[in-house]
């Protein structure tokens, strides 16, 4: 219709998305970018017959959890990441990283790794790819069955840090296989993760925690439990190791993984704080599914110590400083770590 | 020594392991993994059909982001969108509001696939795709956000899956099932490999050129550079066919063929309009059908043939149903045009009536003459004759108003009783597909169901908006007020010499 005069479009613009309501001010870039897009609230949560398999998931394992939430869109990631600046901020963060392969290598660090050091990065650094690929698993769980979009995008962001902790860490694997053949390196991951006593509590709290579908229970042994007890223990704990065993290129790569892990810890303690908020009843809810998950907790952050320590004082000082710091990240969410 | 890509990849992609401490069955169920059958050493054949580091990624995306935005907020400054020809923008209203959450539900199946997939060489792919489409989802709300001021239909980008508007219900239903319900072996036969690898390249491809045409560049621009995501992660869905060609080659063909058809119908309903009817006709590049026979048809083919597969058993249907089904959809939605949240342009001025004949030979026949009478009433003023008084009947599986899948010459009911319930189908194609797992589809309801059942209220067309989350700010209305019919009313009065008279709607 290109031969008559058309009629403009009424105009009766929107300054923003009608569904906000009267919000009182403008909403932020990442509010309008990630608010109410979860499309599942209905019953049956899925345009489909009630029984089909995505229904009756979401039925069980979603919508017959515990939380009493008035208004999950409520939740506001305290990063306020959106896509745009997830790339652009882990897009630095991967400049840096790339930067200390290319300083280090030209000043033939590898080859002058110390043995100590080599036997830490060997048992404790190496074989985190395969924990790294289990808390891949379990943030994508929290991120598809989230009851709000905003919780749900924070975990999207959460999943794809821990590709990126499993491609620096096979990247350093590759590295150190070359400089150093016959350490196992590359080879030896999988017999440690799967038969060192100390790597076993972790993987049971990781393998169990796969098992966990209730979504409720899955955001505590996620959120709580799992991803900050491995990430406290296998990032910090084990760089501040590295670092003084003059793998000075591992800690200081750890040290930049830990920012996503910090990220994380906000979103998750973020998180419990809304819940605990949301209903005078959630409190003891999350204290029941915590108080389930932390001896599993406690049983890794004991063993796992043990990977790297230098000696029994250097033990329990990890464990120390670990339970410290995971202790302090749940009486931040509002709820209290049970004791070892 | 610094490292290429293809030096540590092998490594990144080791991470399985044995579960001690749960059943493998648990951790991953067949109703999510799809595995069911299919030997677990299978899955070790599995290779990405592209490789991509985190490292790549970030630093490509970031680039392509910052593209994106800057060519958005320098034309939304410009103004260029009050400039566009009202029939074109109705298109990109179309597609932001049937498009922006089906990219967010994405998220959510490489969501699942990053969990429950039988290969962790998939489950890190979808990372990828997760955070491909949450980048596409963000896109479409903030290009429709930015718009709102211009235009209050941008609203339904983040409204539709939140009404019960009858044609987002049909996208939903297809997308529910294919994305959220759907196993990973089905999801990716159904959605990677036969919708986003074929039949989103007539929105991200035709669309994006058709828009470029109509000078809606900031749109074109973002469909472009959404495809560039979409070619990519779009392959996941071949090394899967793979798998199964090995292992249940039976069970491949019956999810591509089930797929392939209710893709058909639905994009008949999304961008068959939207090409031939909503773009300005000297601004088309190709037809629908074209687009579709060099784009989707051919290329589906050329899959078939690759993989060992036989083409679906209602070739033929489907040949006939390409030739007439989205002319019957946009009659169809023209006519329950106070149904929609666009305003649909009737695209049967002479000119583009010439350029549909030529383009659709059967077209006059089959479609002509109905939009005759349509004419014919408009200039009567007879405008109560060219509105609906209820909602058409519609098919227990496409969702789509039975009667719309050929033309009116094949109008030939398809029944049939399943525990006691009747079911209608748009087609016989329609009703094969229920009939092959007649549970999975048989408990859902159609928005007449509801209507008959009584939670439409009050029980009439007015009932039906308001229950559809209709407004008057975004009700449909034919885009340019029936001006078009008014060369054919001259026509009438010459040919009559008495009919001066005669009023002209929207006058």
């Amino acid at each position: 219709m290109t031969n008559v005069s058309a009629p403009r479009p009424r105009s009766r613009g929107l300054k923003t998305w009608s569904s906000f309501g009267n919000l009182g001010r403008r909403p932020t870039e990442y509010e309008v970018l990630t608010w109410n897009m979860n499309h599942t609230a209905g019953s049956p949560a899925l345009e489909l017959g009630p029984d089909v398999n995505g229904n009756v998931w979401l039925r069980e394992h979603r919508d017959g959890m515990r939380f009493v939430v008035p208004s999950w869109d409520a939740f506001r990631d305290p990063d306020q990441v959106t896509y745009g600046s997830y790339v652009a901020m882990q897009d630095d963060a991967e400049t840096y990283v790339e930067g200390l392969l290319a300083q280090f290598d030209a000043d033939g660090h590898d080859a002058a790794l110390p043995g100590g050091a080599l036997d830490v990065l060997a048992v404790a650094l190496a074989p985190c790819r395969f924990l790294g690929h289990g808390l891949q698993m379990l943030s994508a769980y929290v991120q598809q069955l989230a009851p709000s979009s905003f919780v749900a995008t924070a975990a999207t962001f959460q999943t794809a840090d821990q590709l990126r902790r499993v491609q620096t860490l096979a990247y350093r694997t590759t590295q150190l296989a070359r400089a150093h053949p016959g350490l196992g390196f590359g080879t030896g991951e999988r017999a440690a993760w799967r038969e060192d006593p100390h790597w076993q509590p972790l993987r049971r709290l990781v393998e169990l925690a796969l098992v966990e579908y209730d979504w409720d229970r899955a955001v505590v042994a996620t959120q709580l439990v799992v991803k900050p007890v491995a990430d406290l223990l296998l990032l910090d704990a084990l760089a501040h190791r590295l670092g003084a065993a003059g793998a000075t290129l591992d800690a200081l790569v750890l040290e930049n993984l830990a920012k996503d892990a910090r990220r994380s810890q906000r979103f998750s303690v973020a998180l419990a704080r809304f819940v605990v908020e949301a209903d005078p009843g959630n409190a003891a809810v999350l204290q029941e599914y915590l108080d389930a998950w932390a001896p599993l907790g406690h049983e890794a952050v004991a063993d796992g110590a043990r990977l790297f320590a230098a000696d029994e004082d250097d033990v329990a000082r990890v464990r120390a400083s670990v339970t410290q710091d995971w202790a302090g990240l749940v009486t931040d969410a509002g709820l209290r770590l049970p004791d070892a | 020594m610094l490292l290429t890509r293809d030096d540590w990849y092998e490594l990144s992609r080791d991470v399985d392991w044995e579960l001690d401490h749960v059943d493998r069955a648990t951790a991953f169920p067949a109703n999510w993994t799809g595995a069911d059958g299919i030997p677990e050493k299978a899955w070790d054949a599995w290779e990405e059909p592209f490789r991509v580091s985190y490292r790549d990624y970030v630093r490509l995306q970031r680039e392509k982001e910052s593209g994106v935005k800057a060519v958005s907020q320098a034309l939304v400054r410009s103004g260029t969108y009050e400039k566009l020809d009202p029939g074109h923008v109705a298109a990109s209203h179309l597609h932001m509001g049937t498009t922006c959450m089906v990219e967010y539900m994405a998220v959510t199946m490489q969501s699942r696939m990053c969990r429950f997939a039988p290969t962790p060489r998939w489950r890190s792919l979808g990372v990828f795709g997760m955070l491909d489409e949450t980048r596409h989802t963000q896109l479409d709300l903030r290009f429709s956000h930015d718009l709102l001021k211009h235009d209050p239909r941008f609203d339904w980008a983040q409204k539709a899956f939140h009404t019960n508007e009858w044609g987002v219900l049909a996208v939903k239903n297809f997308f529910d099932d294919i994305m959220l319900s759907a196993d990973c072996v089905e999801a990716a036969m159904a959605t990677s490999l036969t919708v986003e690898h074929g039949f989103t390249n007539i929105q991200f491809v035709a669309l994006a050129a058709d828009a470029m045409a109509a000078g809606d560049i900031n749109w074109s621009n973002l469909l472009s550079s959404i495809q560039t995501d979409e070619a990519r992660h779009a392959q996941l869905g071949f090394p899967t066919l793979q798998v199964l060609m090995e292992h249940d080659p039976q069970r491949a063909q019956q999810a591509l063929d089930v797929a392939f058809w209710r893709s058909a119908r639905l994009f008949q309903t999304l961008t068959g309009p939207a090409m031939d009817y909503y773009t300005p006709v000297d601004q088309r590049k190709m037809s629908f059908k074209e687009f579709m026979l060099e784009w989707i048809v051919n290329h589906h083919e050329r899959i078939l043939e690759d993989y060992g597969l036989a083409k679906p058993w209602y070739w033929d249907r489907f040949l006939l149903s390409l030739e007439n089904g989205h002319h019957a959809m946009h009659l169809g939605t023209w006519f329950w045009r106070p149904t929609l949240f666009w305003k649909p342009n009737a695209g049967v001025s002479k000119a583009e009536r010439e350029w549909l004949r030529e383009k659709y030979p059967t077209w006059e026949d089959n479609w002509g003459v109905l939009w005759d009478e349509v004419i014919a009433n408009v200039n009567a003023g007879r405008m109560d004759k060219t509105l609906p008084e209820t909602l058409p009947s519609l098919c227990n599986l496409t969702q789509l108003p039975l009667g719309s899948a050929y033309s009116r010459h094949e109008l030939a009911p398809h029944q049939l009783t399943y525990n006691g319930r009747l079911y209608s189908f748009d087609s016989e194609v329609s009703q094969w597909v229920f009939e092959l797992d007649p549970e999975r589809y048989a408990g859902h309801r159609t928005v007449v169901d509801r209507f008959i059942g009584g939670e439409i209220q009050p029980m009439s067309l007015e009932g039906g908006l308001l229950w559809m989350g209709l407004t008057p700010e975004v009700m449909g209305d034919d885009v340019y007020q029936y001006a078009w019919a008014r060369e054919y009313a001259a026509l009438v009065e010459t040919e009559a010499g008495t009919l001066a008279g005669v009023p002209v709607a929207g006058e």
